[in-house]
Parts: C-alpha cells; sequence; structure tokens
C-alpha cells in the first residue's frame, strides 16, 4: 500500500493538459509541493544557506550521463545550453556565497526508454545545495536533515492531504525519525547481482536495480563510493582509493528511488582538466569555468534533491507525471 | 569524375625522401637526380643556374618558392585524390611474407570426418563475428573521413553495398562537425544520414552494422548523443547494431588530428571551432582546417570507454588507434576496458589528407602493429592497404578478426557505384577461401601466424 504501485495503476501518459490541470489529484500533489518547498526554504536557511536564482542557459552545462543530453539553444550566433544542472555555477558561486542553495528548473533529453521508469521527467526541479569546505559526510548531513525536515513539515501543515492519498504516518517513521542508512555501490552491486540482476559493476546502479534495492529496503539509505566513469567530472575522486569517487545518491524506500546526488567536488585545475578528458569532454568549451578553477575554487560538497520526486515520495504517487503540472515525458512531444 | 589512386605505377622511386606523386606538373628540368614529386607546381628554372645534382633539389626550389604550401599534396587535388604513402618496391613487411601451406593438415582430416567427403575451398566459412556484429565475410567498410571524396555519393554507394554484402560499415569522424548535423535542417543531415539509411534499405536482418566515430573535436558537437536518441538510428539499435567508435588517431597522420582542405569562406566560419591555417599561401583559395587529436593517458583511454559504455549501453563500444609505438599496450587497455572491437590503422592506411612527410615517414607499418600487438585479448580489426586475399589473410593470420577495406572500396565504386565493391569483394572473398583451404583450414579464426613465413626472419615461428 505504501508503495508505488506497478505502471498499471496510472495511466503511461497523462491526460490532455487541461484536464490534468483540473485534477483533483494534481491540487493534492501541488498543495504537497508547495508545503515541501516551504519547508526546504525554512530548513537550508535555518542551516545559513543563502538561496540564489540559478541560471537557464550557458555556453556549457553539466554533461551530465546515462545518454540523457542537453537542449541547444542559439544565444546570438553561440550554441548555448539549456541547464541540464548548474553545478559549475554552484561551484563558481562559494566563493561569494560558501552555503548556497537553489530551486533550480533544469532540462533533460532523457532517453526514450526512461519514459516507463515512473522516475523521469525531461523538465524537473531540483533543490540544488552546495557547501564550501564540506566533505561527503556534511553533504550528506545536510541531504538527511532536509528530507527528514520537509517530511516533518509536510505532515504537520497538510496532514489530511496526505492521508486522502492514502498515505500513513507509519510509513514516514523512520525518515521523521532521521533514522538512514548507508551501503556502498559495491555492496549495492553484489547485492543484485545475487538477486540475479546483471548489475555493471562500472556504472550507475540501473533503473531496474535501483528500484529493486528501494523495494526491498523500509528506510532511505546512502549509496556511497560510485566508480569513476560513472559520474561527471566534478566529483571528486577518492585520493585513496583510486577510481573510487566521494559521492552519494539518497535512494527513498518502498521503490520510490533515487531522490538524491551529491558528491564532494573536484576542485583542482589539473585534475579538472585531466577529468574532463577521462570522460571525453573538450576542456576548451569549459573556458569560463577552468578560468575560475584556476583563479582557486573552494573545496566543497553538494548535492541535488530531485523536487518532483520528493513529491512523489510525499503523495505516492505512481508515476512523476502526476506531481508535475506540466508534464514533458521522456519522447512524448507535449505542450 | 576519376579517382586517382596513387599506386606504384605512378609512385616514385623510394630512394629520396618524397612527397606525393602529383597530376603531372609543369616540366622541371631534368638536373636534379631525386625524382620531382613535389606536389606544387614547378615553374621557372633555376634562375643563376645553379645546380645541386644528388641533392632534392626540386624539393627546396619548390619550399624556397611557396613555403609551408610544399609541405603538403596539391590542395588542387583535394577531394579528387585518395593519399596514402608511395608503395614501396615489393611491398612492405607484411606483402613480403609468404602464405606457406603445410603437407599435413589435421583440420582438413577433421574437416573431412565433418563432411564425409574432401573439403575444397567452397567449404571455407567466411562469417565473422567482428565488434559485437555478425559478419558474413571478415571484412568491414571502413571509414573514409571527412574529405570530400569520402562523403559524397561515391560513400553513398559504398554504404550501399556493403550492406548488401553484410559486412559492417564505419562512418568517419567528423561527418558532422563539417557536414553538419542539426544546423539546416534536413540538408545538413543528410551526408551521415544518407548513408545510414542506404545501409539500412539494403541490409539483411542479422548481419552487419553500422560504427559511428566521434573524437576529441566532435565531442563539441557530441555526435554520440545526437545520434543516440536520432529516430533515424533506431532501427541500428534496436537490432544490436549500432556502435561508437572513439578515434584516437589515423594511419595517414599518427600524432595528428583530422586536416580538411576548405574554400576560404567556409574556412573563416570553421575558425571558430578549429584551427584554420594559410599553408597555402595568403592569397590561396583554400585553407587548411585541423583538428587536435586529443590527449589520451591508460586512464583517460580507460575512462571513457567506461563512459561509452555507461551511456550508450545499447550500442557497441570500438576503439580505433593509430599505429602508435605502443600499439599492444593501447590495444590491452583497451580490451581490459571493454571495447568490443580494437582497430588498427597501420600506417599504409588512411585516405585523408595528410602532409607528405607523415604519409611516407611516420608510424609503424601494419605488420608491425600486429607484431607488438601479439595473440590479440578481443576482437582486432585491421586496415591499411588492404584490397585483395593475400594482404587480407596475412592480416588475419596475425590476429585481425576482420580487415577494413578504405581506398579501395572507394576506388570500387567510383569504377563502378552499382557494383563496384560487390565485385572487389567477391574476388577478395574467392581469395580468402582458396588460401585458407590452401592452409587447411576452413574457417578465418583458425588462421595463425604459423601460417606465414617471413623471409627476414629466415624461419618459421614454430
Amino acid at each position: 500500500m505504501d508503495q508505488p504501485a506497478s505502471s498499471s495503476a496510472a495511466p503511461a501518459t497523462p491526460p490532455p493538459l487541461g484536464e490534468h490541470l483540473r485534477s483533483p489529484e494534481l491540487r493534492a500533489a501541488m498543495l504537497v509541493q508547495q508545503e515541501a518547498l516551504q519547508g526546504a526554504r525554512d530548513y537550508l536557511r535555518g542551516q545559513g544557506f543563502t538561496e540564489l536564482l540559478p541560471p537557464l542557459v550557458g555556453p556549457v552545462t553539466d554533461p551530465g550521463g546515462r545518454g540523457a543530453k542537453a537542449l541547444d539553444v542559439d544565444y546570438y550566433g553561440h550554441p548555448y545550453k539549456l541547464m541540464t544542472s548548474a553545478i559549475l555555477y554552484k561551484q563558481a558561486s562559494l566563493r561569494g556565497f560558501p552555503r548556497l542553495f537553489y530551486i533550480a528548473p533544469n532540462v533533460r533529453v532523457e532517453p526514450e526508454e526512461t519514459a516507463t521508469t515512473g522516475r523521469h521527467l525531461v523538465e524537473f526541479h531540483q533543490i540544488d545545495v552546495e557547501i564550501a569546505d564540506a566533505g561527503r559526510e556534511e553533504a550528506q548531513e545536510i541531504a538527511a536533515g532536509l528530507l527528514t525536515h520537509v517530511t516533518e513539515h509536510v505532515w504537520t501543515t497538510v496532514p489530511e492531504i496526505l492521508t486522502g492519498l492514502g498515505r500513513t504516518e507509519a510509513d514516514f517513521a523512520d525518515v521523521r525519525a532521521g533514522k538512514y542508512d548507508v551501503r556502498t555501490h559495491d555492496e549495492a552491486v553484489a547485492r543484485l547481482l545475487s538477486l540475479g540482476h546483471a548489475q555493471n559493476p562500472d556504472g550507475e546502479i540501473d533503473w531496474t536495480g535501483e528500484r529493486i534495492l528501494s523495494l526491498e529496503s523500509d528506510r532511505p539509505f546512502f549509496v556511497d563510493d560510485y566508480p569513476k566513469g560513472s559520474r561527471g567530472f566534478y566529483d571528486r575522486e577518492d585520493p585513496d582509493r583510486p577510481g573510487v569517487l566521494r559521492n552519494f545518491d539518497l535512494i527513498a524506500p518502498h521503490g520510490y528511488g533515487e531522490l538524491v546526488s551529491g558528491s564532494e567536488r573536484e576542485a583542482d585545475y589539473a585534475t579538472l582538466v585531466t577529468r574532463m578528458r577521462e570522460s571525453g569532454e573538450n576542456p576548451a568549451k569549459y573556458a569560463w569555468y577552468l578560468k575560475e578553477a584556476r583563479e582557486g575554487i573552494p573545496s566543497s560538497a553538494g548535492f541535488g534533491m530531485g523536487l518532483q520526486r520528493l513529491v512523489r515520495f510525499l503523495t505516492g504517487f505512481d508515476a512523476l507525471w502526476q506531481v508535475s503540472a506540466y508534464p514533458k515525458l521522456p519522447g512524448v512531444v507535449t505542450p | 569524375m576519376t579517382t586517382t589512386l596513387p599506386a606504384a605505377a605512378e609512385a616514385p622511386d623510394d630512394s629520396a625522401p618524397s612527397v606525393r606523386p602529383v597530376p603531372p606538373a609543369a616540366a622541371v628540368p631534368p638536373a636534379a637526380s631525386a625524382p620531382l614529386t613535389d606536389p606544387v607546381p614547378t615553374e621557372a628554372p633555376a634562375p643563376s643556374g645553379l645546380r645541386a645534382p644528388g641533392f632534392p633539389e626540386e624539393q627546396v626550389r619548390a619550399r624556397a618558392r611557396t613555403g609551408s604550401a610544399a609541405v603538403f599534396p596539391d590542395p588542387a587535388a583535394y577531394g579528387a585524390h585518395l593519399f596514402g604513402p608511395a608503395a614501396a618496391h615489393g611491398g612492405d613487411a607484411l606483402d613480403r611474407t609468404r602464405i606457406v601451406p603445410p603437407v599435413f593438415m589435421p583440420e582438413r582430416l577433421e574437416k573431412l570426418i565433418d563432411l564425409a567427403r574432401e573439403p575444397e575451398f567452397g567449404d571455407v566459412d567466411l562469417t565473422a563475428g567482428v565488434g559485437g556484429f555478425t559478419a558474413r565475410l571478415p571484412l568491414y567498410l571502413s571509414a573514409f573521413g571527412s574529405t570530400r571524396a569520402g562523403s559524397g555519393d561515391l560513400a553513398v554507394h559504398a554504404s550501399r553495398q556493403a550492406a548488401r554484402l553484410g559486412i559492417p560499415m564505419v562512418i568517419g569522424e567528423n561527418m558532422v562537425p563539417v557536414h553538419g548535423y542539426r544546423k539546416a535542417g534536413d540538408a545538413s543531415r543528410s551526408a551521415l544520414r544518407a548513408r545510414v539509411e542506404a545501409y539500412l534499405e539494403a541490409a539483411p536482418d542479422g548481419v552487419g552494422g553500422v560504427v559511428v566515430q566521434q573524437s576529441t573535436e566532435d565531442a563539441d558537437s557530441e555526435v554520440w548523443n545526437l545520434l543516440y536518441s536520432d529516430p533515424a538510428f533506431r532501427p541500428l539499435l534496436e537490432s544490436g547494431r549500432l556502435a561508437f567508435e572513439l578515434k584516437t588517431g589515423q594511419g595517414a597522420k599518427p600524432g595528428l588530428g583530422g586536416m580538411t582542405v576548405v574554400g576560404r569562406a567556409e574556412g573563416e566560419q570553421l575558425a571558430r571551432r578549429f584551427t584554420v591555417r594559410e599553408v597555402f599561401g595568403e592569397d590561396a583559395p583554400r585553407l587548411l582546417r585541423c583538428a587536435t587529436p586529443g590527449t589520451f593517458t591508460e586512464e583517460i583511454l580507460r575512462q571513457q570507454l567506461r563512459f561509452m559504455r555507461n551511456n550508450f549501453p545499447k550500442a557497441r563500444t570500438w576503439v580505433k588507434f593509430h599505429p602508435g609505438r605502443d600499439i599492444g599496450q593501447a590495444a590491452r587497455t583497451a580490451w581490459a576496458a571493454g571495447a568490443d572491437a580494437v582497430t588498427v590503422d597501420g600506417a599504409e592506411g588512411g585516405t585523408g589528407w595528410a602532409p607528405g612527410v607523415f604519409l611516407d615517414h611516420v608510424g609503424l607499418p601494419l605488420a608491425e602493429c600486429l607484431r607488438r600487438i601479439g595473440r590479440p585479448d578481443g576482437c582486432l580489426l585491421a586496415t591499411g592497404g588492404v584490397w585483395e586475399g593475400g594482404r587480407a589473410v596475412r592480416a588475419l593470420a596475425l590476429g585481425a578478426t576482420a580487415v577494413g577495406l578504405g581506398r579501395a572500396a572507394l576506388v570500387a565504386v567510383d569504377e563502378d557505384p552499382e557494383h563496384g565493391l560487390e565485385r572487389l569483394v567477391e574476388a577478395l572473398a574467392l581469395e580468402l577461401r582458396l588460401l585458407i583451404s590452401a592452409l587447411g583450414k576452413y574457417a578465418p579464426a583458425a588462421l595463425t601466424p604459423d601460417d606465414l613465413w617471413d623471409p627476414a626472419q629466415g624461419a618459421v615461428p614454430c
């Protein structure tokens, strides 16, 4: 009952937009979303963070991975990108704003096969956090604190909406009590292989694998130490363990899957250039960012929490499109 | 139109440092003993009557007249000539080995038992697993690069025929940056898509495949990302017949990136993304566009391959190397990182534009590349001067799973756009069957270095 039902429970694609916008389900989701945003801002500002508004386009964006690509924009004759994430800008902002966050709109042209995961939208938002001079553990504490606080806030302010959607307070006991598990990527891979799922040990946990692990867990858990090659060049490599990144995901229980991706960041100029080459990127594209790095970007850690994924976890809807007012599913052409 | 292939007949004597043979240029005084092969039309005789017999006088004079233009083949031949090193007399080290059938043939006995009759050359099964695809022959169509010769109708004809033959096809790097993809809609996508569509229309089910290269410079326009979600490529992806090839170099100019000759207007347009040089003279109508080769270390290669596999899980992962002196280590690194195929371009390879000094003086010959790789840990593909069965069998015996046809394929389709490549391959395949069966073997994978005798070694390795 707490689990998102199989994809058959909700239609795979949204109804026509007008109909969707008039639906009581969307209204309930939006009321939860605005409380989630309120709770997130309260928490982060209480922790000394400053909210900035993120850029929308730039000469480069987060190169990402998993086959998602950026949309092109013709910017006065220059090829610009819509932000897939503003990670590079977060790092560049740290000298002025050592603790900062965005509620950032992002656009990622995800591969069409992700349309049916229930966890992907082309347009989505992140609660995007960066902390100067912090390590992974501090970023994880903030991420866990944020999820706990938002959950508490929503259950305090709109409990009737959640119960009306079939949610029970018991489902969130561990989250509200701040109980989180931690495992490594290696352990997650070993678990999946033991269950007969052919997880690639060098890559991200795939969608199916992530769902399997999420379904068999009753509390949220971090997955640490993804291998190099599975993530962007800005995730810092562990100096003591070459090939292992000082990064993490936070996975929600009961099948809701990944809510957060984060890491310690690489700030060393020469390492950044080398890591760009390792991910097949042309450093020349990143001139403005590398200039900042050369002049000195503070070391940092940070993360992005998917807003729609957070709201889906809170409301228990099957699919991400049900918690977006203007959903765009991968490969589906909609207004 | 005709495409001229610098062949032995028109190649210079190889005793002197030479650059490309060119279409007959203006007559030159025959004083110098060095062959008169400079690409730059020579006009005036020496003004003073000074002569330097035994010295490459004309080349020096040409450089004195035209400077950096003399480093390159005649730009007027760009797009109409296929470039490669001058064929050495008697072939290269690979061609100098002899194919040596034994007397006793236990594998023939196995085949005899299998067939219950004497095997014959028609019993050789040429089917090969090539970089994750199934190929009907141990062959593939090499990349033609972005030169005009390799990107027009000829390439489309070659694609269609490669598909009918059931062999994979590699589409060269720089197709997208040079010929465009998204700008200007359909017209600009056509260079690449025309080849893919021609291939898809003609390919039998379940065999062949399309391989798209990307080099460091292309990463700017994210070729693979674009193609991976392009509906035109979906049939290839769904049938497991799409591969991406990371191009780290090429045989024609090891250590350098791609080079093309462009008109002045186009060059000025490209100057924002590429190095564009006025090597042909300040007022010349043409400019040289250079891409960078990219920087690789063992770790960069390993991680790039891993990144490709993670980002494009439904596509096969190929990697192409220039004939570098550490080719053995490079190939092993690539296989260990999960590459489905490693392509080695011998210094004999390449159809693209290259400075003469690179064509004739730089890089390991294919035979030495294969020797340094030794027994491959995975699928090894070899290119460089292959057009007939003898050289193909030699490369297969030295470890290659399949061999690429580059210049030979373009010339064949130039001769007959409808069936030229098919006929060339028909002849090559017959020679393969004859040679492999003569060695008492019935599949290309059964060939070993024992099947060759290297006169330089003096003895059959055993």
